[in-house]
C-alpha cells in the first residue's frame, strides 16, 4: 500500500466508518513521506557537465603523464564513494546507491586502464577477479538489489573477457558468483534477484560449455543444478524465479529440437556419452526430487519432462514426434497445475506454451503434404479453436473460485 | 518504532528490512575499508607495472608481420613473435606438453634480438647471458608448438598507430621482472625496404 492511496482514499474510509481518524493517522505513520527527490533538471545538468569533463579527459588521455592519469582514476573512484556516503547519510537512498554503483564501475575501469598504461594484460585474471569480489562485498555491505544486478553483470563480463580474450575459464569467478551472490539470494530470497542470478549463471555456464568444446547438451547439467537450488529454497516466489531461466532454456532447446532436429547431420553433436550424461543428470534429478519432497512441491517434478534426452532418438520423424509429445506433456502439466492451484498467471503461461507447441507440431507434421493456403487456413482455425477452448476452461476454473 | 504497533511480521515496511541488514556505523566502516582496498589494489597494479619496467631485464624480440587493420576494431594490436612458434625439437621435457600447460622458454641473444633455444616444463637454471621467459602452450603440432606469453596485446599510442603499414615488422622491448612478470616496454617500427617497393 502506498502513502498516496492512504492520503487520497483514507478520508473516504473515515467518512464511511471503516477506520477511525486515529487509525488513519497511525496508518499514515507507517509510511513516512519520502524525502523530496533531487530535481531532474539539476541532475541532468550535472550529468552533462560530467560528460563534457569525461570527453576532455578521454581525448587527451594518451598525452597525460602517467601520474596524472592514475590520480584522475583514483580521485574519481574515491570521489564517487565519498559522495555516495554523503547522500546515503542524508537518506537519499537511490542516489547514494547509484553512486556506489558508479564507484564499482570506476574500479573496474581503473584496473583496465592502469593495466593498459603499463601494457600489463595477459597473465592477470586477478585484476578482473578483484572487480567481481568487490562487487559481491558491496552487495552484502549495502544489501542492495541494484548492486546485486550490477555484480551479476560484472561477473558475466569478466568471464566473457577471460574466455574470449585470454582463452581461459575462471572457475574461481564462477564459484564466487554462485557462492557469494547465491548465498545472498538464499538468505534474502527475492523473485527479481532469483531471475537475474539464474540468467547470469546460465551465461557463465554457456561460456564454460563453449570453452570446453564439449557437446552442448552438457549445459543442462549445471543449468538443472541451478534449478535444483530453487527446489531447496523455502521462499516459493523466489524459487520459481530462479527456476525460470533454466526452464526457458530447456523449453527453447526442446522446441528447437522439434523444429530442426530431423537433420541427423547435427544430432550427433548433441549426444554426449549416454551413461555419463544420464548419470550426471540423474544425480541432479535425485537431488531436485529430494528437495521438492522436503518442501512439499513434488507436483513440480513434471518440469523435468523437458529434460528427457530425446536427442538420442534417431533423427527424422521419431525425433520430431518424440519431442512434440514431450512438449505437449510439459505444457499440459503446466496447465493442469495452474488450474489446480487456480493461478491466473500460470494459466496464461500454460496456454501460451500449449498453443506454441501446437503450432510447432502442426507446422512440422503437415507442412510437407498440404497445399499452402489450406495449411494456413486449417492451422489458423486450429489455433483459434484451441485458444478459445483453453480460455473457456480457464474462465470456468476461476468462476468456481469466485 | 511504527512496526511495534503491528503484531504480524509481514506489516514491517520494506525500509526497515533494508536497513536492518547491517548497523549504519558498521556499514560505514566496511565501506571505508573496501574503498581503501580498491585504491590500494589499483596502486598495486600500477606499482607492479612500473617495477617490472624499472627492475626487470630488458630483452628485444621481433614480431611477425602485423595487421594494422586490428586497430579498426579497437586500440590494440595482436602481436605474434618469432618466439611464439617454437620448433618441436627445442622441447626438453619428457612427454609432449598439453594445451594450456605452463612452460619455461630459454632465450639467447642472436644478432640484434633474442631467440628461443630450449623449452622446459620446469624452470631451469641458466648461465649468464640467457634469460627464462614463462609461457603457456596454445597448440601442439607435429613439428612445432604455439606459445602464448601474455604480452601479445599491445595498446598502441596514437602517434605509433599512424605510422603502421600492412605487414609491418616490429621490434619489441620486453621487460622481465625477477618475479617472472613480463610486459612490453617499448615498440619500434622496423624499416622494411622490400615492402616499400612492393606494389600491393
Amino acid at each position: 500500500m502506498s502513502r498516496k492511496l492512504l492520503e487520497t482514499d483514507g478520508a473516504e474510509w473515515v467518512k464511511k466508518g471503516i477506520i477511525s481518524a486515529e487509525q488513519q493517522a497511525q496508518l499514515l505513520d507507517l509510511y513516512p513521506p519520502e524525502k523530496p527527490t533531487i530535481g531532474l533538471l539539476p541532475l541532468l545538468g550535472s550529468l552533462l557537465i560530467a560528460l563534457s569533463a569525461l570527453s576532455v579527459v578521454a581525448a587527451s588521455w594518451q598525452n597525460l603523464p602517467e601520474l596524472v592519469r592514475l590520480g584522475l582514476l583514483l580521485g574519481s573512484l574515491a570521489g564517487s564513494y565519498v559522495a555516495a556516503e554523503y547522500f546515503l547519510r542524508r537518506q537519499y537512498e537511490s542516489l547514494g546507491l547509484g553512486l556506489v554503483g558508479l564507484g564499482l564501475i570506476l574500479f573496474g575501469a581503473s584496473i583496465i586502464l592502469t593495466s593498459q598504461m603499463y601494457q600489463l594484460i595477459g597473465y592477470d585474471l586477478t585484476g578482473l577477479l578483484a572487480w567481481a569480489v568487490v562487487g559481491i562485498l558491496l552487495t552484502w555491505l549495502y544489501s542492495s538489489r541494484f548492486l546485486f544486478l550490477l555484480t551479476v553483470i560484472i561477473g558475466g563480463i569478466v568471464q566473457g573477457y577471460n574466455t574470449g580474450q585470454l582463452g581461459v575459464f575462471s572457475y574461481f569467478t564462477a564459484a564466487l558468483t554462485a557462492g557469494g551472490l547465491g548465498y545472498y539470494w538464499w538468505r534474502r530470497p527475492d523473485a527479481v534477484l532469483g531471475g537475474v542470478l539464474a540468467t547470469g549463471l546460465l551465461w557463465q555456464t554457456a561460456l564454460l560449455i563453449n570453452h570446453l568444446h564439449v557437446k552442448i547438451t552438457w549445459f543442462f547439467v549445471p543449468a538443472m543444478l541451478i534449478y535444483t537450488a530453487g527446489d531447496w529454497q523455502t521462499d516459493r516466489p523466489a524459487a520459481r524465479a530462479l527456476q525460470g531461466p533454466p526452464l526457458v532454456a530447456a523449453f527453447l532447446f526442446t522446441l528447437g529440437l522439434a523444429l530442426f532436429g530431423e537433420a541427423d547431420a547435427y544430432t550427433d553433436r548433441l549426444r554426449p556419452p549416454l551413461l555419463a550424461y544420464l548419470a550426471a543428470l540423474g544425480a541432479v534429478l535425485a537431488l531436485s526430487l529430494w528437495g521438492k519432497k522436503l518442501r512439499g512441491r513434488l507436483s513440480g517434478a513434471t518440469d523435468w519432462l523437458l529434460l528427457l534426452p530425446g536427442f538420442y532418438l534417431p533423427g527424422g520423424l521419431p525425433l520430431t514426434v518424440g519431442t512434440v509429445v514431450v512438449l505437449y506433456a510439459y505444457s499440459g502439466s503446466v496447465l493442469a497445475r495452474a488450474h489446480q492451484e487456480q493461478n491466473q498467471d500460470r494459466v496464461t503461461l500454460g496456454t501460451v506454451l500449449f498453443v506454441l507447441t501446437t503450432a510447432v507440431a502442426y507446422f512440422k507434421l503437415t507442412w510437407g503434404f498440404m497445399d499452402k493456403s489450406l495449411f494456413f487456413l486449417l492451422g489458423g482455425i486450429l489455433l483459434f479453436g484451441l485458444s478459445l477452448l483453453l480460455r473457456r476452461r480457464a474462465a470456468q476454473t476461476f468462476k468456481n473460485v469466485g | 518504532m511504527p512496526s511495534e504497533t503491528f503484531s504480524s511480521p509481514t506489516s514491517i515496511p520494506p525500509v526497515a528490512t533494508a536497513q536492518s541488514a547491517l548497523p549504519e556505523a558498521r556499514r560505514r566502516v566496511g565501506m571505508w575499508w573496501l574503498l581503501a582496498a580498491q585504491v590500494l589494489f589499483v596502486l598495486a597494479v600500477a606499482v607492479a607495472g612500473y617495477a617490472t619496467g624499472a627492475l626487470g631485464e630488458t630483452i628485444t624480440l621481433h614480431t611477425t608481420p602485423i595487421d594494422p587493420r586490428d586497430l579498426n576494431y579497437g586500440d590494440h594490436l595482436n602481436l605474434s613473435y618469432s618466439i611464439s612458434q617454437i620448433p618441436g625439437g627445442l622441447w626438453k621435457g619428457g612427454a609432449l606438453p598439453r594445451r594450456k600447460q605452463a612452460v619455461y622458454v630459454v632465450l639467447e641473444p642472436q644478432q640484434d634480438r633474442y631467440e628461443a633455444v630450449a623449452v622446459y616444463s620446469q624452470e631451469p637454471a641458466v648461465p649468464a647471458g640467457q634469460v627464462v621467459l614463462r609461457g603457456w602452450v596454445n597448440d601442439v603440432f607435429r613439428r612445432s608448438m604455439r606459445l602464448r606469453y601474455g604480452f601479445e596485446k599491445y595498446y598502441v599510442p596514437a602517434e605509433v598507430g599512424r605510422k603502421l603499414k600492412p605487414k609491418q615488422l616490429l621490434r619489441v622491448q620486453v621487460s622481465i621482472a625477477p618475479w617472472g612478470q613480463a610486459r612490453i616496454k617499448q615498440v619500434d617500427i622496423l624499416p622494411s625496404p622490400k615492402q616499400a617497393k612492393a606494389p600491393l
